[in-house]
């Protein structure tokens, strides 16, 4: 039977492109390029995988930045049918965030959601669990696989050691890791079709920020001196008086 | 005056051209039906009669084996000086009265030919036959042996009873047969027949003229039977090679025929429409040879990747589904044409090419694997999105970071912070002569790196006004093109050739030969007018004017230097000898290793294959380390970054460190500067 799964997308700072203020260590991130979260991607992966299996429609719910929809565009290539951008993302805050994706979803028709089990920018790993206790719904955490039957899901979920296997009934919401699946390489005429569809954005709801606030997020002090030892008899000799000074 | 004979062997002609000739027509208009991929051809008539010549009439590219070449060339201009003797003995047969060469000393002359070569072609008979069966030379075996014995012994049985219907004539058992042919041909230009008529004593009476009709008979049906054979068999290729010589795709070497994607509804090569009439005609032409799959440096190492299987699995394909294809309508079509790839082509042997052209280099036929190779990659990552691992994330790469590793693309010219040149990105100064392009690999692999300084000094010490584009560079997108991403490669081109423009970049330097070639000819391909010079060209140019001056290091006198060609140089934009003069103007220590120039063996990374596992077999690297280990070199001279990368680490996994080292001509020269 056709499912109807919402698919949670993060899009974050190249973390490979950011780079601190010199003087004063804050986090620059205004200029940054924009990218998919990896575990988004393989959740994009699992939800149209879901989709192929079983039929059904995959809706991309992403709340950043009007920036982001190249992203959504991304997401449609990769098989994602329709799909919204809920702008007014001010920061890390999983609160907030699972406040206004619940208020979205709430209004929505949905057998599943599925995300990432948290994502390389912040590492919380809160969200799925918030979103479960708002919607009142199961969450089946780091799914390896997952198996749709009538209104029943099951999972097998990596802990760190052993694997469990899980079930629920629908609707639930399920979170990926990155040894889920292999997130595809979207086919060109998918990339072209989906580089022609709108994007729709909206305003997330509520507006204002409750919960914790972020104080400050600055990078710790590293001066690189750039000294190159061809010999390593001198390189190591300069590391060790180095350290010794450091420790001193 | 009619005879039986004349009769019988016109049926007979008649019969076999039909059937030869429509098999032609069948095959040919399917070349000219089915395929729906585009190709841009130039005509460059002068330049394609002389390829012709050259490869046809002269058999040039068969030398490159040249034990094979002879035989083969000595049975091709047996068979023409045949024709000539052939074609006279229908006219004759069927109307005796009429003469095809009228008689005199141009006739003698053509016959003397034949009765040589006649001979030449039975020792070359035997000669092959010794080859495939005796010396089982590798490449011959397990590809169709009964077709290739059946064909020996046709060409024999023909030759032979050309010999004895001569020895009969000279007998005087042809006298008053009507149609009776070589009357009149003075013995001194029939030597060999002449010298077998010697050996037996002379046929007479009738048993004579029946022995001269039943060999009559075997000799006009052998021909009939050769006739009805050929363009069902690899000798299609009597046919179609000289055609496939002659239209053979300008005259550079792979170069991929780029994808409109806004027009174009298919993408790469999916199934058997999905090629171009000069890629049937290529099919045609194979003869199974062998030469383009044992010089593969996959299929050297063990991999199942086979460029003779890939081009015949293909021909396979093509008659099995051509024929009907071309009669049912479109969507009978879609299931009639099944999908190549999977079967009979295996994803994994698509995958396991390097691109060297090491294949198309050796084909005597001028077939070009690499491109259709390359077309199912297309159509395997455009359609299906399918592609190694290692690879979907170079692309990822490429298309955040504008290289394919994870690298931020700020620090593309960290490497030069402290040499005081011009950086593009910085200085936004377009006062200098020529750019540097300075590619991906020399600018964040450490040991590239020094190749790249390397070059910057002797810029310098040649007093050059150059330029790099620091972080406004991009990758050329060579490694997503020869993957079969023609989208990315697409997108990065547009945005480099975009700031080249925006820079006037109108003559650039590369130590890279792949940015070399998708600079100089894929770029050009999109409009891109650029003079684009490899390092090792421009090197060898200044050392030649004079501008660099070289002395010889003390420890030269110890080492043995040799160069190990790389493809996208050598193969593809023939660059062979400036890295070899730069290093003899220095040393004389100078050796070759075994495949070099247009043989040379690669270094295992074009294609792609650089950011893949190469896990089946031996490594190709290893391969080639241990053709320079044979010579005892100690010193191996590159000219591509791709080779350094492959080279070095083959060099330490192979324990060679101490023993050998692997440089760029870059660094050989910069360290030798006077
Ligand atoms: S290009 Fe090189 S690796 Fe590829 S099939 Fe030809 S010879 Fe083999
Ligand atoms: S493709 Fe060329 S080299 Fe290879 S088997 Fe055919 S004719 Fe020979």
């Amino acid at each position: 039977m056709p499912y109807n799964i919402i698919v949670l997308i993060k899009v974050i700072p190249d973390l490979e492109q950011i780079k601190p203020n010199p003087t004063t260590g804050e986090i620059v991130t205004e200029r940054t390029p924009l990218r998919l979260e990896t575990l988004s991607e393989n959740a994009i992966e699992a939800a149209v995988q879901l989709k192929e299996k079983y039929g059904g429609k995959v809706f991309g719910l992403i709340f950043g930045k009007p920036e982001s929809a190249p992203m959504l565009k991304k997401a449609f290539a990769m098989g994602v049918d329709d799909g919204i951008v809920l702008t007014g993302y001010k920061g890390n805050n999983p609160v907030y965030t699972a406040e206004v994706l619940c208020g979205k979803i709430k209004g929505m028709q949905y057998d599943l959601i599925i995300s990432g089990n948290q994502s390389a920018d912040t590492y919380t790993g809160l969200l799925p669990g918030i979103i479960s206790g708002k919607l009142g719904i199961n969450l089946l955490g780091n799914a390896l696989t997952i198996a749709l039957e009538d209104r029943k899901i099951r999972v097998k979920s990596t802990l760190e050691k052993k694997i469990q296997n899980l079930s629920a009934t629908l609707p639930a919401i399920v979170s990926v890791t990155q040894e889920t699946n292999q997130p595809r390489l979207p086919p060109v005429m998918q990339i072209m079709a989906a580089g022609r569809k709108q994007i729709v954005t909206e305003a997330a709801q509520p507006q204002t920020m409750p919960g914790t606030v972020q104080i400050s997020n600055r990078a710790p002090r590293s001066e690189r001196k750039r000294q190159l030892y061809e010999k390593p008899e001198e390189g190591i000799a300069a590391v060790a008086r180095a350290i010794k000074e450091e420790i001193r | 005056m009619i005879y039986l004979s004349s009769v019988l062997l016109l049926i007979g002609l008649l019969v076999a051209a039909a059937s030869f000739l429509y098999t032609l027509y069948s095959l040919f208009w399917n070349a000219v039906k089915i395929p729906e991929k585009k190709i841009r051809m130039k005509i460059s008539l002068p330049r394609r009669i002389y390829i012709l010549i050259r490869n046809v009439v002269l058999q040039g590219k068969l030398f490159k084996d040249p034990s094979g070449g002879i035989m083969h060339a000595l049975m091709f201009w047996g068979f023409v000086a045949f024709a000539g003797y052939s074609a006279t003995f229908f006219v004759r047969g069927i109307d005796p009265s009429y003469e095809l060469i009228s008689p005199g000393i141009f006739k003698d002359i053509i016959f003397l030919t034949v009765d040589i070569f006649a001979i030449v072609v039975i020792v070359d008979v035997i000669y092959a036959v010794s080859r495939r069966w005796i010396l089982k030379i590798p490449r011959y075996q397990g590809y169709n042996g009964f077709e290739a014995a059946f064909i020996l012994l046709l060409i024999s049985v023909l030759m032979v009873t050309y010999y004895v219907l001569g020895v009969l004539r000279m007998d005087g058992a042809s006298a008053g047969i009507p149609g009776a042919i070589m009357e009149g041909i003075p013995p001194a230009f029939t030597p060999v027949t002449g010298f077998f008529a010697s050996l037996f004593p002379a046929a007479s009476g009738s048993g004579a003229v029946d022995l001269y009709w039943v060999l009559y008979s075997i000799h006009a049906i052998d021909f009939l039977t050769f006739l009805v054979y050929i363009p069902t068999s690899k000798h299609l290729h009597l046919v179609a090679a000289p055609l496939n010589v002659l239209l053979s795709k300008d005259t550079k070497p792979a170069q991929l025929t780029p994808i409109d994607f806004e027009n174009q509804k298919r993408f790469g090569a999916s199934d058997i429409r999905d090629f171009s009439w000069k890629d049937y005609l290529d099919f045609y032409s194979c003869t199974e040879c062998g030469r383009c799959t044992f010089n593969c440096p996959a299929f050297l190492t063990g991999k199942t990747l086979s460029p003779r299987d890939i081009i015949w699995d293909l021909r396979e394909v093509v008659i099995a589904q051509g024929s009907r294809a071309r009669h049912s309508g479109i969507e009978e079509k879609d299931k009639i044409l099944t999908p190549v790839i999977g079967d009979p082509i295996s994803e994994e042997d698509l995958w396991s090419c390097t691109t060297c052209m090491a294949c198309v280099e050796q084909c005597p036929v001028m077939i070009d694997h690499v491109e259709k190779i390359v077309d199912m990659r297309r159509s395997l990552v455009l359609n299906q999105g399918k592609a190694p691992k290692e690879t979907i994330e170079t692309y990822t790469n490429m298309e955040n970071y504008g290289s394919p590793w994870v690298n931020d693309p700020s620090t593309r010219g960290d490497w030069a912070k402290d040499l005081g040149i011009n950086v593009l990105s910085e200085t936004q100064n377009d006062d200098f002569d020529i750019l540097y392009w300075v590619g991906c690999v020399a600018s964040y692999d450490r040991r590239n790196q020094d190749i790249a300084k390397s070059i910057v000094s002797i810029l310098k010490k040649a007093n050059v006004k150059f330029a790099i584009l620091g972080s406004e560079e991009k990758c050329t997108g060579d490694p997503a093109k020869r993957t079969g991403n023609e989208y990315l490669a697409q997108n990065l081109a547009t945005a480099n050739i975009e700031t080249l423009n925006r820079h006037r970049v109108h003559r650039v330097i590369t130590g890279c030969p792949h940015c070399f070639n998708s600079l100089k000819n894929d770029y050009r391909a999109m409009g891109l007018e650029m003079e684009v010079i490899h390092h090792t060209e421009f090197i060898n140019q200044l050392v030649s004017l004079g501008k660099l001056d070289l002395k010889s290091l003390e420890s030269d006198e110890k080492e043995k230097f040799t160069y190990h060609d790389s493809c996208y140089l050598g193969r593809y934009n023939k660059i062979y000898e400036e890295p070899r003069t730069i290093i003899k103007a220095v040393t004389d220590n100078y050796e070759e290793m075994e495949m070099n120039k247009s043989k040379a063996l690669c270094c295992g990374a074009g294609g792609g294959r650089l950011w893949m596992n190469e896990t089946v077999g031996t490594k190709i690297s290893h391969k080639r380390m241990e053709m320079a280990d044979k010579i005892n070199a100690t010193t191996v001279v590159t000219a591509c970054p791709y080779c350094m990368v492959m080279l070095d680490d083959a060099r330490r996994v192979m324990g060679k460190e101490e023993k050998m080292h692997i440089t760029d001509i870059a660094e050989f020269v910069a360290s030798r500067l006077n």
